[in-house]
């Protein structure tokens, strides 16, 4: 039984560790184009910064994960679809990694990229 | 486009769309796509395997469709431009965020124009690509985007060849059809389900329906067609094989011999169906061997949407929904109640027959909701539940209807039927609830689970070449054993899972097994195995020839 849990100790997964799978998860989703620190004070939302995890934050309460998200939009796609398909992705991808589920995911749009206008 | 077309026979070459044009492409788009929804959605594994790309695609066409149905524009730019807009406004989903960015980088593209020509759709195709894949910072290779830039590709290539519209999307179709066919190299979760990436495939099925209405070929479901070939898969009867499959497929080629075909067809099974013309040739029939048509189908033309559905499992499936046992009788209540999630009906009755206070239906294919388990464990007249997943893909929602329930809820995470029956065995109404977790825990981790089905496509795992419809084995879910008879792979599991170390083989047979099989099987083996005591189960599970457990 390969992934079965025997009494040999525990597993413990960091914060960090959880970050950096949403991040990935996050950067692959459609219609994000960034994500963005969530304090703007600090500077510059790192668009196309790609492996930092500063737009990822992850809290951990009574073993309850809840992750938050800030992302930043393609201009002209529909906000509330692509917010919707982060949280479904970033929750499917770290609870697929981990095995253990996501509480919440939040997504935080704090901004928009304009490319193109029509 | 015109009022002839219908019965024109000699096809001029289109060399224009205006804005009607285009709306009726796009009505036509949204037929063909809504009749393959459902196939859509069984595909989608990627980026959540949640089932709903097909529908979402529909959803996001219809919002598109709606748009400009009633417009009388005939500038196909202003019309684009509306589409798109329709299709931003309703986009569902991821797949039909991509499509609405597809449209978008369209209609930009055409942006004014009255009519489009050959150069105009490519260069609209190229816009549309670029617009798509800037919506993304790590595109994603192997899903719909790829699939867009195919398209877009072929029609570049095409148009510097001809100005005729039909060859041009003629090429688009075309190519989507080969980028859909290879997502699976570019994107291992796809090769690992065994799929094409549906987005993908939504995006050709689109392509397909603007192509057939150019032809002058049928796009909304042709009623008479569909009838006859629902009258004759539902009105099941078990035939000397067994149901055997469904197999439909069209074939797309030149000169194609109806009377030869149909000729053929009608050798190879029951309730064949050959309709079509000299170039487009529906097929239909219920054969043991779903290769021989397809093969024979594969020698005359290109096939396409082909269909395989195993009958027997419909029937099952129809047997279940029909017969569903009565609702259990309330007990009274009770210190410790259990739900289980069972695979078919005549597991059902096992556990029941063992003191589990609630079923759910559930397995392999269709996964019970986190609300599903929730509305069993609250029914449940018992103070504390003890909660048997019996499945690696439903422990997730069980732990989350752990979490959302008010009782005190324990999951015991059972991997397989055999795993949640040896737990079972080993409660004890009488003691506490946290020592018969304990105990229920422990007896399960104790069973090794042995799983006999057939394999539904080809597929090369840890290693083995499984050939579709072979018989496979499977040892705590993982691919150990396969052969031609269910005989010779139940040995080998056995050998494979060490059962020579232990006491009990207990053997559930399926659906797809007699009892009078499964005797046979039971002295085979205890001629092999002498000094294990083999037990014989109706289990009644849907897929699985035998489920098999040692101990």
């Amino acid at each position: 039984m390969s992934e079965r849990q025997h009494s040999l100790g525990h597993i413990e997964v960091s914060p960090t560790a959880i970050a950096s799978l949403a991040n990935e998860a996050v950067l692959t989703c459609y219609g994000v184009v960034g994500t963005a620190a969530k304090d703007l004070a600090t500077g510059i939302a790192n668009v196309l910064s790609q492996d930092s995890k500063r737009g990822i934050e992850v809290h951990i309460e009574d073993g309850q994960i809840t992750i938050d998200v800030y992302v930043i939009i393609e201009y002209g796609t529909r906000i509330a679809a692509v917010a919707r398909s982060v949280m479904n992705v970033v929750k499917f991808s770290v609870e697929r990694a981990l095995g253990i589920p996501v509480a919440e995911v939040n997504v935080h749009v704090e901004g928009l990229r304009i490319s193109d206008t029509d | 486009m015109d009022k002839k077309g219908s019965t024109a026979v000699q096809r001029s070459p289109r060399l224009s769309t205006d804005g009607q044009g285009f709306k009726r492409l796009v009505k036509a788009a949204l037929a063909w796509l809504q009749r393959h929804q459902t196939a859509i959605n069984v595909l989608n594994v990627y980026p959540v395997p949640d089932g709903d790309t097909g529908t979402n695609m529909v959803l996001t066409m219809q919002s598109a469709w709606a748009e400009i149905k009633d417009s009388p524009e005939r500038n196909v730019g202003q019309v684009a431009h509306q589409m798109a807009h329709g299709a931003l406004m309703g986009a569902r989903g991821n797949s039909g965020v991509i499509l609405s960015q597809v449209w978008r980088g369209f209609a930009r593209s055409l942006d004014e124009k009255e009519t489009y020509h050959a150069q105009d759709l490519a260069a609209a195709c190229r816009e549309a690509t670029v617009t798509a894949y800037k919506g993304v910072v790590r595109p994603v290779e192997g899903t719909i985007l790829t699939v867009a830039r195919a398209v877009a590709d072929a029609a570049t290539r095409a148009a510097e060849e001809t100005e005729d519209l039909v060859h041009v999307l003629e090429h688009m179709v075309f190519a989507a059809h080969e980028a859909v066919a290879l997502t699976p190299s570019l994107l291992p979760v796809l090769k690992e389900a065994g799929v094409v990436d549906a987005g993908g495939q939504g995006l050709f099925v689109i392509l397909e329906g603007m192509l057939r209405y150019m032809r002058g070929e049928p796009v909304a479901e042709n009623v008479q067609l569909v009838e006859a070939v629902d009258l004759m898969s539902t009105g099941l009867e078990p035939g000397e094989v067994g149901y055997g499959y469904d197999v439909q497929f069209l074939i797309a080629g030149q000169e194609l011999e109806m009377d030869t075909i149909r000729q053929r067809i009608m050798e190879m099974g029951e309730c064949p169906l050959v309709v079509g013309d000299s170039t487009m040739v529906k097929v239909h029939v219920h054969v043991p061997d779903p290769g021989i048509p397809i093969s024979y189908g594969a020698s005359l033309g290109s096939l396409r949407d082909v269909v395989v559905e195993d009958m027997q499992a419909q029937y099952q499936d129809f047997i279940v929904e029909r017969e569903l046992p009565p609702s259990p009788s309330p007990q009274p209540s009770q210190e410790i109640g259990v739900v289980a999630v069972v695979l078919g009906d005549g597991l059902a009755r096992v556990f029941k027959s063992l003191g589990v206070g609630a079923i759910v239906y559930g397995g392999q294919t269709m996964n019970p909701s986190t609300q599903d388990l929730l509305e069993a464990i609250e029914n449940l007249p018992a103070e504390r539940v003890i909660l048997l997943p019996n499945n690696s893909n439903v422990i997730m929602a069980a732990e989350q209807a752990r979490a959302l329930s008010n009782k005190p809820v324990a999951v015991i995470p059972s991997l397989s039927t055999p795993q949640g029956i040896a737990a079972l065995l080993a409660i004890n109404y009488q003691a506490d609830f946290e020592a018969n977790v304990a105990t229920m825990t422990s007896a399960m981790e104790e069973i090794e689970t042995g799983e006999i089905t057939t394999a539904t496509r080809s597929a090369k795992i840890n290693g083995m070449e499984i050939a579709n419809g072979q018989i496979i084995g499977l040892h705590n879910g993982e691919l150990k054993a396969s052969g031609t008879t269910i005989e010779e792979v139940v040995q080998t599991l056995l050998e494979e899972m060490n059962s020579a170390q232990c006491e009990i083989i207990t053997l559930y047979y399926g659906d797809p097994v007699s009892e009078s099989d499964a005797n046979a099987l039971a002295d085979l083996l205890q001629r092999n195995w002498p000094d294990q005591e083999i037990e014989v189960i109706a289990g009644g599970q849907p897929h699985y020839h035998y489920i098999l457990s040692v101990e």
